[in-house]
């Protein structure tokens, strides 16, 4: 957002070794690391939304009724940025419309919903397992077209990130195992139990970057990914890289202040200053796009929470419903309160159980009232500080929130708000319970749509001085032309103003708006209707944590 | 906040017994009157009244309010100082986390420049008039005239005056007889090896100080305070007084000792000046109003007028904490400057 400079320009370096806050929360991840990663059974139907980084729709394939095999690309593949989306499992395609997915607002959002002939048939499949042959560029174009995007969290596509390079040469290549965030466990079951796989997807993008350094980074604290690593990486030149076990020491600009000893300036990208960051599973779905020619049709999950019987990693297709997913680990629908998408820190609630799991869905927690309690009121900043020396980009949020408080918009962007990288550890560690990630995001959102406000008035004083302008000079040009007379026609051209024809027309009006309104809600009903297993609504309290 | 009541309790303990009941007594009295006024402030902002001391900050301005006054002090005394710490200081603003100054030296300093004479009554019960190294001044006797003091209407006889009962021992610390009477009985004290342990009040500072010491170092240990504010607060007190000392000067400004341990030093260090509501916060903003406020104090004792010098400095250093936040805003992360004003 804040990258105003031009893509390759060089960026000076700020140099610092010293890591500011963190905090360190409790793990629980013990209970889901117990079993081995599990595949799920494939579920009858599959929802695989359509929504991509950004914002962006990918362009549909295929139509409804067509029959598809797993792996088959089900958007296009030709257009630039937009990563495909391939089908799951071999089936029809039953629908293309709008339906509930996990993200932050739990949205409708355009979903290709497919239903599995159970023959799990994957199409015709590209491998290529001496990919050390190829050139570059075929590979990153092969990792475009399995649809491999950063499976940490932000979704963003390796693609296009290889691509942010430019043909510079990268210094230092960090794959991300780090996993600061409680409760999430999937790239630590994956390095522990998939150890040879991951170290070949990451040779495979030490090939792409010609990095001359490749690091990978984990949490000193998860000894068997470690132990399992220790193993495989001495015939690699892979070097391994342990970090505290410090909240949000995974994040990646600390990882790159951690390992390259430098700050990542506010408008760079981590390629312009010699580093990139790529999320262990992403390496794993690498080695599977290049070596086995598989796109990208599954992955590792977390299913934890107190209301599961048996918490566990799953290996679980895009486009698996969530509800399916909790009913595998024994769910206890009676005492589930909460269920929150990605972290206990930075997760957001789903309050639909019907939606599915997307490509971004690291961990799913199915949390209880005791595990999550609601907080209690918040009590007055005291302004002891807690938060600023949590804080990992060194804001002072207790001068943040009492800017934003006060309505000081302007006076918090200058303290840095927009810097803010909505960890939340402010949150976590602040003793009068205040929420001020949730300030800070106000205060973003707001700042963005003053800043959008401020352009259109720029926009339209400029249309309204073009007008001006071209008026004057048609004035100049016409100066026999009589005004007068236009308006008097004008006038009378516009029928007399009539109380009750207006009544009639405003009552009219409100009624074709609420037939319209009546119309789409039935149609969604019935869209949602007409897949009868997913409409098993569950009632349950879902109440935001945060609130 | 019960943590920093829990630090206040060893500095307590030995003011009451060097002072007598009265210390004690003004505590209570302060307390008492924290949560009258705290439920009547409830109910005029319409607010929830949830137990008797809600957060427990009135509780923790009226400790340290009620062991900067002079022992058995009288009720009246201390209800205006608490109305005016809560109330004015600290509600009027807004309430907790709003007020720009400390609410318990707000308090003191006004009751301090209207009843000078009743503020500096530093009258010992007995302790000093009877000097008798079993003399105990928690005993009975003392408790009945600690309250007879604070509340003259429920003493069966009159009351004599306490600057009769108190002839010429009127001090709030030794600093102050220092300033006064010049090399007098404290350094007489000072000098003896075995003043420690003698209750006069010259040397009972020395222990109150260091139950204050043992009480910050508690804190800093739970860390519930940072280190940047007592640590600069004590370091530009010491700085200075070594600076300026001289034993052959006309001028008695005292020694680095008197001035750290002879005083309210420690108690400014370590609870008056961390007080997070009106501090700077930025880490480089707290040791610049630490030693802004070390410097203040050695300061107004040496060459102002009043010697009751931690209050006016940390309403000083509350005055600036503001102005000295924003010019030091850290470097935030991936930024090449300091933000703030002189971006």
């Amino acid at each position: 957002m804040n990258r105003n400079s031009m893509p390759g320009k060089p960026v000076k370096a700020i140099k610092s070794v010293r890591l500011h806050g963190g905090i360190r929360p409790p793990p629980f991840k013990t209970r889901s690391l117990r079993s081995v990663i599990m595949a799920t059974p494939v579920p009858e139907h599959l929802i695989i939304p359509l929504i991509q980084y950004g914002g962006q729709i990918a362009a549909p394939a295929v139509a409804v009724g067509d029959k598809v095999l797993k792996g088959q690309a089900l958007t296009r593949i030709d257009l630039e940025g937009i990563c495909p989306i391939h089908a799951p499992t071999s089936g029809t395609i039953e629908a293309i419309e709008p339906l509930p997915v996990a993200d932050e607002f739990t949205t409708y959002q355009p979903c290709v919903v497919l239903r599995s002939d159970g023959e799990d048939c994957w199409t015709a499949l590209d491998a290529l397992p001496d990919w050390d042959t190829s050139p570059p560029e075929d590979l990153i174009s092969r990792i475009h077209r399995a649809g491999v995007i950063g499976l940490g969290g932000a979704g963003f596509p390796l693609a296009k990130k290889l691509h942010s390079l430019q043909g510079r040469k990268l210094e230092t290549l960090i794959i991300n195992a780090v996993e600061c965030e409680p409760y999430i466990s999937c790239d630590q079951a994956l390095v522990r139990a998939r150890t040879a796989d991951l170290v070949s997807g990451i040779q495979i993008l030490r090939y792409i970057t010609g990095a001359t350094r490749t690091v990978i980074a984990i949490g000193n604290n998860k000894t068997d990914a470690i132990d399992a690593l220790r193993q495989h990486l001495p015939r690699t030149e892979i070097r391994l890289v342990t970090v505290p076990p410090d909240y949000p020491a995974g994040s990646e600009k600390q990882l790159i202040q951690r390992i390259v000893r430098r700050q990542l300036p506010r408008d760079a990208l981590p390629a312009d200053i010699g580093a990139l960051v790529v999320n262990a599973g992403t390496a794993y779905a690498v080695f599977r796009a290049i070596v086995l020619g598989q796109p990208l049709v599954s992955r590792i999950t977390t299913l934890c929470g107190e209301t599961l019987a048996t918490p566990k990693n799953f290996e679980a297709l895009i486009g698996t419903p969530v509800f399916f997913l909790l009913e595998l680990c024994g769910v206890d629908y009676q005492r589930l309160s909460h269920l929150l998408c990605g972290g206990s820190i930075m997760g957001h609630t789903v309050t639909d159980l019907n939606v599915p799991l997307d490509k971004t869905t690291n961990c799913l927690i199915a949390g209880s009232e005791q595990e999550f309690p609601t907080l209690p009121e918040p009590m007055e900043c005291i302004r002891c500080g807690y938060c600023a020396s949590a804080c990992p980009v060194s804001l002072q949020p207790q001068l943040l929130y009492r800017h934003i408080r006060a309505g000081a918009l302007e006076q918090a962007e200058q303290s840095g708000v927009q810097d803010c990288i909505e960890c939340g550890a402010c949150n976590w560690v602040c003793p009068s319970h205040i929420p001020l990630l949730q300030y800070y995001r106000y205060a973003k959102y707001e700042l963005e749509s003053l800043a959008a406000r401020r352009l259109q008035s720029q926009q339209w004083q400029q249309r309204f001085e073009l007008h001006q302008y071209r008026m004057a000079r048609k004035h100049k040009s016409k100066p026999q032309q009589k005004p007068d007379d236009r308006i008097a026609g004008a006038d009378a051209a516009i029928p007399q103003f009539d109380r009750n024809q207006a009544r009639i027309e405003i009552a009219a009006a409100v009624e074709r708006a609420r037939a319209r309104r009546e119309n789409l809600i039935a149609s969604s009903a019935q869209a949602i209707n007409s897949h009868e297993p997913l409409t098993a609504v569950r009632k349950t309290k879902i109440e935001n944590p945060h609130q | 906040m019960l943590w920093v009541i829990a630090a206040c309790i060893p500095a307590i303990i030995t003011a009451t017994w060097f002072f007598g009941y009265g210390m004690l007594l003004n505590i209570l009295q302060c307390g008492f009157w924290a949560a009258l006024l705290e439920t009547i402030v409830a109910r005029l902002r319409r607010q929830v009244w949830n137990g008797l001391l809600r957060d427990n900050s009135a509780l923790v301005s009226a400790i340290l309010l009620g062991i900067s006054l002079p022992p058995g002090s009288v009720w009246w005394l201390v209800l205006l100082g608490m109305v005016f710490a809560l109330l004015v200081a600290k509600h009027a603003f807004g309430g907790l986390g709003h007020n720009p100054f400390n609410p318990a030296m707000c308090g003191y300093v006004m009751l301090l420049l209207s009843f000078p004479l009743q503020m500096t009554a530093w009258h010992i019960p007995m302790a000093e008039i009877r000097y008798d190294p079993l003399f105990s001044p928690l005993q009975f006797e003392s408790l009945t005239t600690s309250i007879a003091l604070a509340f003259p209407f429920l003493a069966p006889g009159p009351v004599a005056d306490f600057r009769a009962v108190a002839d010429g021992l009127v001090m709030a610390t030794p600093l102050i007889e220092q300033k006064l009477a010049g090399n007098s009985a404290v350094f007489a004290a000072l000098d003896s090896g075995n003043s420690l342990f003698s209750r006069s009040s010259g040397t009972g500072w020395e222990l109150i100080n260091l139950g204050f010491l043992l009480g910050g170092l508690l804190l800093l240990f739970r860390k519930i305070i940072s280190w940047h504010i007592p640590v600069s607060v004590i370091a530009a007190v010491a700085v200075m007084s070594i600076l300026f000392y001289s034993d052959k000067s006309m001028n008695v400004v005292g020694s680095t000792y008197l001035h750290l341990f002879g005083s309210a030093t420690m108690i400014g260090a370590f609870f008056i000046a961390t007080d997070p509501v009106s501090a700077a916060t930025t880490p480089v903003g707290k040791i610049v109003y630490g030693l802004l406020i070390g410097g203040v104090i050695y300061w107004i004792r040496v060459w102002g007028s009043y010697l009751d010098a931690v209050a006016f400095a940390v309403l000083v250093g509350n005055f600036c904490a503001p102005l000295i936040d924003q010019l030091t805003l850290p470097r935030i992360y991936g930024h090449y400057r300091r933000t703030g004003p002189w971006k």
